[in-house]
């Protein structure tokens, strides 16, 4: 290590410091998150053995994996489970096929392109509440945008929230109008990777756009993509504010995913040990999902070099 | 071939006012918050929508000039609070997550730990995980310690928020920079603290600004804490901006217009100094190009 | 006519003019090199002929076309980058299939041609590897493989040497100025580094600010240098390039005034200083290349003498640097010499080494 020459003189603390740079730089950081961050989730841990109610006084009862037995049987969290499922991989799919399109019309450097760009990244800048309130406002059936449009070719005013699948549609659309911006920005930094040279070439060799595309381009965007898909399932997969602020999980419990369940059977129906068993599930899920990710984006550091 | 030639990678006007329009409609919901931002109350609600409209200034100085007037009961909301407040927690927790980010981020990237990359891992996670997880002990955590509905509270938590995101961030900026440079203060005797204060700081500059400017802008829109943990004097503005949605009579859709506006100026307008390292902010530091 | 002809070309990116005004004409089966230092154009002229960068004023003809205003598609040209420009994900063989795919020819007929290819350039074990686990040298075959599988009008490549080690390059450029000749197609080849121009060019075109300073062959350039900066910038060590008035001049020999010494220059059989140029007190630059200076053993009329400042040994031969007054003069020599540096050293100018520059720098011929 390049400071072993300090660490042979100077008193004992100096030492002391010099020897043990790294643990000690970390040290404040870590000593947050785990009171911040990782004390609650051992504790979490915990309750999720217990029978407990944070809104009674009542003493916490062990009871081994109970609670993760009986959420795991419980029927209503497969629906929710399902739900999730559903709203992830529709919304991620049209994530990747809007932030796409979005890339290709951006790839290109033209008059303007800056502004332009800011434009279409500015939803993702969004608050969730603003997202989340101002889409109720446009799904609102006497005065919200998309009724009026519809009434002015059928004359009839449109209730999208009303039905399951308006619901659903509803929150996707909202969703994927926020965060494709996302996945185009990683398709452009892939689309701007691809060296100007072999564009050249391929001009040189007469290679069709179709081809161009899948040998010259596809290859450096890839593992971006990838990249983009594990993102956004993360994301998705804890979709909460939206959801809570358009349609509330209704109608009935149709749009109600897994984290905004999580969060009613917490806050309003107060099984707390419960809602940590299902969390710890959820954990599960999301732990597995980043160290994909993170295995794809090692690999392709490696790549590059 | 008749067909004007053009230089790879480049596109004419025929692409600008192509993209123009594509932009405009995909920044209309975006606009038309602006655009409801300056209606009256009648006009916001209008059928059919209202594209020409009288604009009004009224919904902007309801927000600002609150304080002042006390005989609209009505409009006595404490925006002006609330904004203080999502601008304060915001500010102190970035400026906490900051400094002790980047310590530990210049400690991850240059004094690597046995086992570095396990510990970053975890920090990610805990970025990542369903904030539902942690919050039921964080609840009852504040609530023992008195710190529910508190500044010192929330800001702490934030901080703790921030702290993921900024190690990976400033790691990555870390990283980038050549290590010649503090080799050969090393080698003038120059101590550890001056070589990281004079050497590494000021060369990742940028990086801290551009951390510190996501880290805000993910702040400065965080729900679900500020719902459960903000109590009526340390409320933020996207909570207090649901509970004006959650009282569903009147909405008054003009001002929650006006507020998101203001809201969303200076995030639009740090956004664009930093389209650079829009990439890098939104996946947390992870991906650079 | 020429199978590549350039008039009046220019391109200008802003107020630069990367490319001035040129004209060039590149025959069916002629190798011609675009030479210069970086910067002075000659790789814009490619692109330009290449059609990947827009002609500001001018225009290119190919095989008699103007091609102005076609895609670098529609130009039916090959060409070898600079960095290769191979396709990272294809392997070699799809590499060098890439440019047959435009063309309708059957599976079995591409095949075969790759194979050929391959063979010729003896890259056979490489076919199934991806650029990314080639030797530097392969790329560089590939990427002639690619440009050559066709049956184009004309053949470009971009510093086509530049990034092999010297021993590879040496081996390459035989390689491609066999190739070339068996095409016989019209070539263009840029490149900074003048042995490569030397070795394969039929005709050197050398440039400077975008100007073409003077288009001839190998020999010519480096023998009858057209002016001061192709006698500079052609040969090393450098030309040494001194000033000088004339005193006295006939037929065969030039005294001049130089480096505060008169000195009998002898003249080349196509120099002649009769005339108005051979008027007393004319300015003068004399021309010698460091091998063109012979270390004589006693001063006489036609003799420099100067102070030996520094000896660079080069394996057979050794450069001597003198010092006369503020100037400097490189000597070659491949005689054991035992000249120890602060002595002084004459030397005299060999018969036909010796060509003068007018006071515009452009070389006096008769």
């Amino acid at each position: 290590m390049a400071a072993s020459y300090h660490a042979e003189h100077g008193t004992l603390l100096e030492r002391f410091f010099a020897r043990n740079r790294g643990p000690i730089l970390v040290a404040p950081a870590l000593a947050v998150l785990v009171i911040m961050n990782i004390f609650p989730l051992l504790w979490s841990f915990g309750l999720s053995f217990y029978r407990y109610r944070a809104n009674r006084i009542k003493e916490p009862e062990f009871v081994w994996f109970k609670n993760y037995q009986k959420v795991l049987t419980d029927p209503v969290v497969w629906e929710r489970f399902q739900t999730t499922a559903i709203i992830v991989t529709v919304d991620v799919l049209l994530q990747l096929v809007v932030g796409f399109l979005l890339a290709l019309l951006f790839e290109k450097t033209f008059p303007g392109r800056r502004v332009l760009l800011m434009l279409v990244l500015t939803p993702m800048m969004l608050s969730f509440v603003a997202v989340g309130a101002f889409f109720r406002y446009y799904y609102e059936p006497t005065f919200g945008l998309l009724s009026q449009g519809i009434k002015a070719i059928t004359g009839e005013p449109f209730i999208l929230l009303g039905s399951e699948v308006g619901a659903l549609a509803g929150i996707i659309f909202a969703d994927v109008w926020m965060w494709s911006p996302f996945v185009m920005l990683l398709v452009l930094a892939g689309l701007v990777s691809v060296p100007k040279h072999l564009y050249e070439a391929a001009e040189i060799d007469r290679a069709s756009w179709w081809r161009r595309f899948w040998t010259i381009t596809f290859p450096y965007i890839r593992g971006l993509l990838l990249l983009a898909i594990l993102f956004r399932t993360i994301e998705a997969f804890k979709l909460f504010d939206i959801v809570f602020l358009i349609t509330e999980g209704g109608p009935g419990t149709s749009t109600e995913t897994i984290a905004v369940y999580v969060y009613r059977v917490a806050f309003q129906y107060f099984k707390t040990s419960q809602s940590a068993a299902l969390g710890y599930i959820l954990l599960f899920v999301v732990i597995v999902l980043t160290n994909l990710y993170l295995f794809f984006v090692r690999r392709r550091d490696v790549e590059d070099q | 071939m008749a067909r004007r030639r053009r230089e790879i990678g480049k596109a004419g006007w025929g692409r600008t006012a192509f993209s123009t329009v594509i932009s405009f409609i995909y920044f209309f919901p975006v606009l038309w918050i602006i655009l409801t931002a300056f209606k009256t109350h009648t006009d916001a609600l209008s059928t059919p929508p209202k594209f020409i409209f009288t604009p009004t200034l009224e919904n902007f100085v309801s927000v600002f000039a609150r304080a002042y007037e006390r005989g609209g009961a009505a409009v006595d909301t404490h925006f002006d609070l609330f904004f203080f407040n999502s601008i304060f927690i915001a500010g102190a927790s970035v400026g906490v997550a900051l400094v002790i980010g980047t310590i530990a981020a210049y400690g991850f990237s240059r004094w690597p730990l046995r086992g570095n990359e396990t510990y970053l891992f975890i920090i990610l996670t805990t970025r990542m995980l369903p904030p539902i997880i942690v919050i039921i002990p964080i609840f009852i955590m504040f609530r023992l310690s008195g710190l529910s509905g508190s500044y010192i509270g929330i800001i702490l938590l934030y901080a703790a928020f921030n702290l993921p995101f900024t190690i990976w961030m400033m790691k990555s900026f870390f990283d980038e920079i050549p290590r010649e440079v503090e080799d050969a203060a090393r080698m003038d005797g120059s101590s550890e603290m001056k070589i990281f204060f004079r050497i590494c700081l000021p060369q990742v500059k940028a990086g801290i600004a551009a951390t510190a400017v996501f880290g805000l802008i993910l702040t400065w829109n965080e729900f679900l804490f500020a719902l459960l943990l903000t109590g009526r004097d340390t409320r933020t503005v996207p909570v207090a901006m649901a509970q004006t949605i959650g009282g569903d009579i009147g909405v008054r859709w003009g001002l929650l217009a006006a507020i998101e506006t203001l809201f969303l100026i200076p995030v639009v307008f740090v956004t664009f100094l930093l389209q650079n390292q829009l990439l890098r902010g939104v996946t947390f530091g992870t991906i650079k190009r | 006519m020429a199978d590549i002809e350039l008039r009046n070309l220019s391109k200008h990116f802003g107020t630069l003019a990367a490319v001035d005004d040129i004209d060039l004409d590149v025959e069916a089966g002629e190798v011609v090199c675009l030479l210069g230092p970086s910067g002075c154009g000659k790789t814009t002229t490619l692109r330009m002929i290449a059609g990947l960068e827009d002609v500001t004023a001018g225009d290119i003809f190919i095989a008699g076309q103007r091609v102005n205003d076609l895609a670098p598609r529609d130009r039916d040209i090959a060409m070898v980058f600079q960095f290769y420009a191979l396709y990272p994900s294809l392997t070699v063989a799809d590499n060098l299939a890439f440019p047959l795919h435009a063309e309708k020819i059957t599976k079995e007929e591409i095949d075969r041609r790759v194979h050929e290819i391959a063979s010729l350039l003896d890259l056979s074990h490489a076919l199934n590897r991806v650029p990314g686990r080639l030797a530097e040298g392969e790329k560089q075959r590939v990427a002639v493989g690619r440009a050559v599988i066709r049956d184009p009008q004309c053949f470009l490549f971009d510093e086509p040497l530049s990034r092999l080690d010297i021993a590879v390059r040496q081996e390459m450029r035989g390689q491609i100025k066999q190739l070339l000749n068996g095409l016989h197609k019209a070539t263009v080849i840029v490149t900074h580094d003048q042995i490569e121009a030397l070795t394969i060019a039929d005709r050197i075109a050398v440039m400077r600010d975008g100007i073409i300073e003077q288009v001839a062959s190998p020999h010519d350039i480096f023998a009858k240098p057209a002016n001061v900066f192709v006698a500079g910038f052609i040969g090393t060590p450098q030309m040494n390039l001194i000033e000088a008035r004339v005193v006295d001049a006939d037929e065969d020999t030039a005294t001049v005034n130089t480096l505060g010494q008169e000195v009998v220059l002898p003249l080349h059989a196509e120099v002649s200083l009769q005339g108005g140029g051979g008027r007393r007190d004319t300015p003068l630059t004399v021309g010698v290349r460091p091998r063109g200076l012979e270390p004589v053993s006693e001063a006489g009329p036609a003799t420099i003498s100067g102070r030996v400042d520094l000896i660079e040994p080069m394996g057979a031969e050794t450069l001597i640097h003198l010092r006369i007054g503020d100037d400097d003069l490189r000597v070659v020599t491949s005689r054991g010499l035992t000249a120890s540096v602060g002595e002084t050293l004459h030397v005299a100018p060999a018969e036909g080494q010796v060509h003068l520059f007018d006071h515009d720098g452009m070389r006096i011929a008769s």
